[in-house]
């Protein structure tokens, strides 16, 4: 009995080194990678034998990455702004007051956040040139609303909703307009929140890269994601894969560390908005 | 002392209309008054470029120049029926989208019951399972392009060191396994997100249900057939849902493996190369339009039958 | 002169009516107390005096003017909800602040207001912390202390003391009953604590089902109830109720047959409408109104039940003729052991009776003083 106990422990353990190993091991190759420099790619070597930084060096000083990502920060920062500011009221009413029309405005919500990106995207470049945006920020700021305002929307109104009556209501009696409850009740309560949401909008505004590609042409207005996917672009036969790599190292280890700070708070937003609704 | 009154009405059934309050009437001025930016917003970036896309669909458009155009009524329609390629990309969307959800489920049930139990390096555990979903897709795709590679991929090298192949594969460029190659990534990438939403289910089942099997004797795998999932069921249900619709607008991943090759191209892969590629804006969105009713068929049957957890809400 | 007023109101969600039609008059300064189980409805008519629900039909005055459609705010009353609602950010004097600040009043009057309710409430030397530093008791007196700042004309109490342990309760309901006196306000307060109730009130408003059963003074609601329900409602161990037949109906007094045959005879005013030789009626008596046998005007026999010892009393449970229940308090003239027969005489002074309707039958005499 014991030596079966044992057994099974000793696969449990494997089990969960196999998958730690599988779920690491292609950002560790990345990094590895990203450290090797001209032939040194063309060994696969577990480890760097002489690690060096001539990658990363490279996609800043030919590529211009400082602009992608400064261009990135800026689209997905004031698309998350924005889809936050509309949200906060929007939620308000949809999750605390009963009015007619709320379901299906509540569905609605829904069913936008589940178009497919390319069903709008005739319709959006029409938009985007007739407004003048084409190739600038600006689109891309005005077409992600359409993937962060429904599910702002949709997680802020659940955090609403979930706010006690009894302090609502004493705070009507004090003689409180809705607009001021909002400002001055509940938002101060709802930060954590609105923290969370507003992180999960950042990241998919981050990753977004259908509309990136179809929208930008020039360099300078390019993102991070079209970046790192061009980067690879031509077919010549030296593939700067070890740029690619240094790219996507530096892109992605701040999310990382910001996902590992926050994981507890991202589970449970990543829950309340899928899970519950 | 003063008089005291307390007669009882007759019961009256409620027919009259009730006088509101002034603070009911107020929420709900604000409250049409709070939602109308967003809805305005979400009109111009959602409502309106999806009806111009339905109504290019019927056109000739062009992307050179949008402005000349004709209603060309079903034609677009019909070649699309007509069309080996995009019939092709149904299938190559449908496929990714069994495999690759089935997998995820699989796996995310085993990480999700594995983090359930409580053994020490559960953190660790957790942590290393959201890696995979912090990398932008993007990122994801090079960094498993690169693993890919027929010459110096480490896949390869791994898989001939080990024996199991004697040369070197073609992952993405060989149409019998690009498939196969894409959904690799798809499951890598997004079994953090069933894990999560399966481990939140689990977690919602009640400790002494186990103990109580353990009390009886029930061997673990019993238990997990006949207690755990069916109380998991509901939300496990809500996941695959959302998981297919995703895996059925999928675009990024399969884009950036293998371009536009047919042996990989998804319905989306398939209709913005027609309408950017081509530049053939009634086409391509005759295709993202037949996309998009085949989700929103989905979403349609998904949401009206789960109605009953949105309750009633209006009165 | 603060005096509420409600008419013919009625409070209907959808096609459910959960208040049907109560009719009350309320002085300046009165302490009202609504009681009754869970579900009357109570609850509810206090929120549409404060304005957080919408009055289906009927009418509300406050202070002569009709507040049916006006703001909670500008009604002129505040509230102490169950679950205090305290600005969980705030500090306690932000709390007791926040509805003036409102109200946009200077900040004089505000420091003013807030420390004489603070000293009212002694809870000065909290003024600074926040809500979660502070015990459930203490949350208890902020509340009251942020309506006190408001200076209202009405007073509202939302079973203010049901989140509180028993020691606390009881020590929070003596303070209240010291806020009484040294507010000039009225004051409405929803128990389902009938001892509460009995303590705190001027009048009570018992209600059932949505319906005002009785309204009176706490002693003339525990002396002359008007029916069954308020009669079983008030009074712990409940009234005594027995089931019995009319034996003779005479213009003035009326006798009755008991359990067991004795025969009690109660002076009852004329008219009293329908009651035959033969009619089933109840008749109520208390508990502590059970005396030993050689006391009573009638005598019921029965076997001991069940002894209740609760230290400072006893109580037999006594099952009569027609197995029947009767619940006696002991007295040093009234001992028995389970299974034990007994007597225990009853005494017609002290008992009610009630007709099938469940009506009280109205006494021609005085209640006890």
């Amino acid at each position: 009995m014991g030596a079966r106990r044992a057994i099974g422990r000793i696969l449990f353990y494997l089990l969960v080194a196999l998958i730690i190993v599988y779920t690491v091991f292609p950002f560790y190759w990345a990094i590895v990678s990203s450290l090797k420099e001209g032939s040194a790619l063309y060994r696969v070597d577990l480890f760097p034998p002489h690690p060096a930084w001539g990658n990363y060096v490279g996609i800043f000083q030919q590529q211009n990455f400082a602009r992608n990502i400064l261009n990135s920060v800026i689209v997905a920062g004031a698309v998350v702004a924005v889809s936050l500011l509309l949200s906060v009221t929007a939620s308000y009413a949809l999750g605390r007051v009963e009015f007619r029309g709320r379901t299906a405005l509540l569905l609605t919500i829904l069913a936008v956040s589940m178009f497919p990106q390319v069903a709008v995207l005739s319709g959006m470049f029409e938009l985007v040139s007739w407004l003048g945006i084409y190739d600038t920020i600006w689109s891309l700021i005005l077409s992600y609303l359409i993937l962060t305002l429904p599910f702002t929307t949709w997680v802020l109104t659940t955090f609403m909703r979930d706010l006690p009556k009894e302090l609502e209501e004493a705070a009507l009696v004090d003689g409180a307009r809705p607009w001021t409850i909002i400002t001055r009740v509940f938002l101060p309560l709802l930060w954590p929140a609105l923290a969370t949401t507003g992180l999960l909008a950042f990241i998919t505004a981050w990753n977004e890269f259908m509309f990136a590609i179809t929208f930008t042409l020039s360099n300078e207005k390019r993102t991070v994601p079209v970046a790192i996917a061009l980067i690879s672009g031509a077919s010549h036969f030296e593939l700067p894969w070890g740029r690619v790599m240094a790219a996507s190292v530096i892109v992605t280890i701040p999310l990382v560390v910001l996902v590992l700070v926050f994981q507890r708070r991202i589970v449970s937003g990543l829950t309340a908005g899928a899970v519950k609704g | 002392m003063e008089a005291v009154r307390q007669r009882s009405e007759a019961e009256s059934p409620a027919a009259a209309p009730a006088e509101l309050t002034e603070l009911t009437r107020q929420r709900r001025r604000s409250a049409r008054i709070f939602v109308l930016p967003m809805l305005a917003v979400l009109a111009v970036v959602a409502g309106w470029p999806l009806l111009r896309t339905i109504f290019f669909s019927f056109t000739d458009a062009n992307l050179g120049s949008l402005e000349g155009y004709k209603l060309i009524g079903l034609d677009n329609f019909q070649a699309l029926a007509a069309d080996g390629d995009w019939w092709n990309a149904v299938f190559n969307t449908v496929r990714f989208a069994i495999t690759s959800v089935i997998i995820e489920t699989v796996l995310g049930m085993i990480i999700a019951l594995t983090l359930n139990a409580h053994i020490p390096g559960r953190g660790m555990l957790r942590a290393a399972v959201l890696i995979p979903w912090a990398i932008p897709t993007v990122v994801s795709a090079q960094m498993w392009n690169w693993m890919y590679n027929d010459l110096y991929g480490v896949l390869n090298h791994i898989f001939l060191g080990l024996g199991l192949i004697h040369q070197p594969l073609a992952w993405t460029a060989n149409p019998h396994l690009a498939l196969t190659a894409v959904v690799l990534v798809d499951v890598w990438k997004t079994t953090p997100f069933m894990t999560l939403l399966i481990l939140a289910a689990l977690q919602l089942v009640p400790l002494e249900i186990y103990e109580a099997a353990r009390i009886d004797g029930i061997s673990p795998l019993k238990v997990f057939w006949r207690v755990t999932l069916p109380l998991i069921r509901p939300a496990l249900m809500v996941a695959i849902i959302f998981r297919t619709l995703d895996a059925l607008r999928i675009f990024d991943l399969p884009f950036i493996l293998t371009g536009n090759s047919k042996a990989t191209a998804s319905m989306a892969v398939y209709a913005r190369q027609q309408l950017i590629d081509f530049q053939d804006v009634g086409y391509g969105s005759a295709a993202s339009t037949f996309l998009f009713l085949v989700v929103a068929v989905f979403t349609v049957i998904y949401i009206t039958a789960g109605r009953v957890r949105f309750g009633t809400g209006d009165r | 002169m603060a005096q509420v007023v409600l008419r013919k109101v009625t409070k209907s969600f959808g096609a459910l009516q959960v208040i049907k039609g109560v009719d009350l008059d309320i002085a300046h300064r009165e302490f009202v107390v609504f009681v009754g189980p869970s579900g009357c409805g109570k609850s509810t008519l206090l929120r549409m005096v404060a304005g957080l629900e919408d009055i289906t039909s009927g009418e509300l005055f406050i202070d002569g003017a009709r507040v049916n459609a006006a703001l909670p705010s500008q009604r002129g009353i505040a509230m102490v909800f169950q679950s205090y609602a305290l600005y969980p950010h705030m500090s306690v004097y932000q709390n007791m602040a926040f509805g003036l600040k409102l109200a946009r009043s200077d900040r004089a009057t505000i420091e003013e207001r807030v420390r004489k309710a603070a000293r009212i409430l002694q809870i000065e030397e909290l003024l600074e912390r926040k809500p979660r530093q502070l015990s459930g008791g203490q949350r208890q007196r902020v509340a009251i202390g942020r309506a006190i700042t408001r200076n209202p004309k009405v007073f509202l109490f939302d079973e203010p003391l049901s989140n509180l342990d028993a020691a606390l309760r009881v020590q929070t309901r003596l303070e209240i009953a010291r806020l009484k006196d040294e507010l000039d306000a009225t004051m409405i307060y929803v128990t389902h604590d009938q001892v509460e109730a009995m303590t705190l009130a001027d009048r009570i408003v018992v209600l059932n089902a949505g319906r005002v059963e009785q309204v009176g003074s706490p002693l003339e609601l525990y002396q002359r109830p008007r029916n069954l329900f308020v009669a079983g409602f008030l009074g712990s161990p409940k009234m005594n109720f027995i089931r019995s037949v009319a034996e003779t109906v005479r213009p003035g007094q009326l006798t009755v047959r008991l359990p067991g045959g004795a025969h009690l005879t109660l002076p009852v005013r004329d008219g009293a409408p329908g009651i035959r030789s033969g009619t089933q009626l109840t008749v109520g008596v208390r508990p502590e109104d059970v005396v030993p046998p050689e006391r009573g005007d009638a005598v019921v026999s029965g076997g001991v039940l069940v002894v209740e010892q609760l230290g400072s009393e006893s109580y037999l449970y006594l099952r009569t003729e027609g197995d029947q229940t009767v619940v006696a308090r002991r007295d040093p003239g009234l001992e028995a052991k389970v299974d034990q027969p007994v007597k225990v005489g009853v005494r017609a002074a002290a008992c009610h009776l009630f007709g099938a309707d469940g009506l009280a039958i109205e006494r021609a005499d005085p209640p006890p003083a």
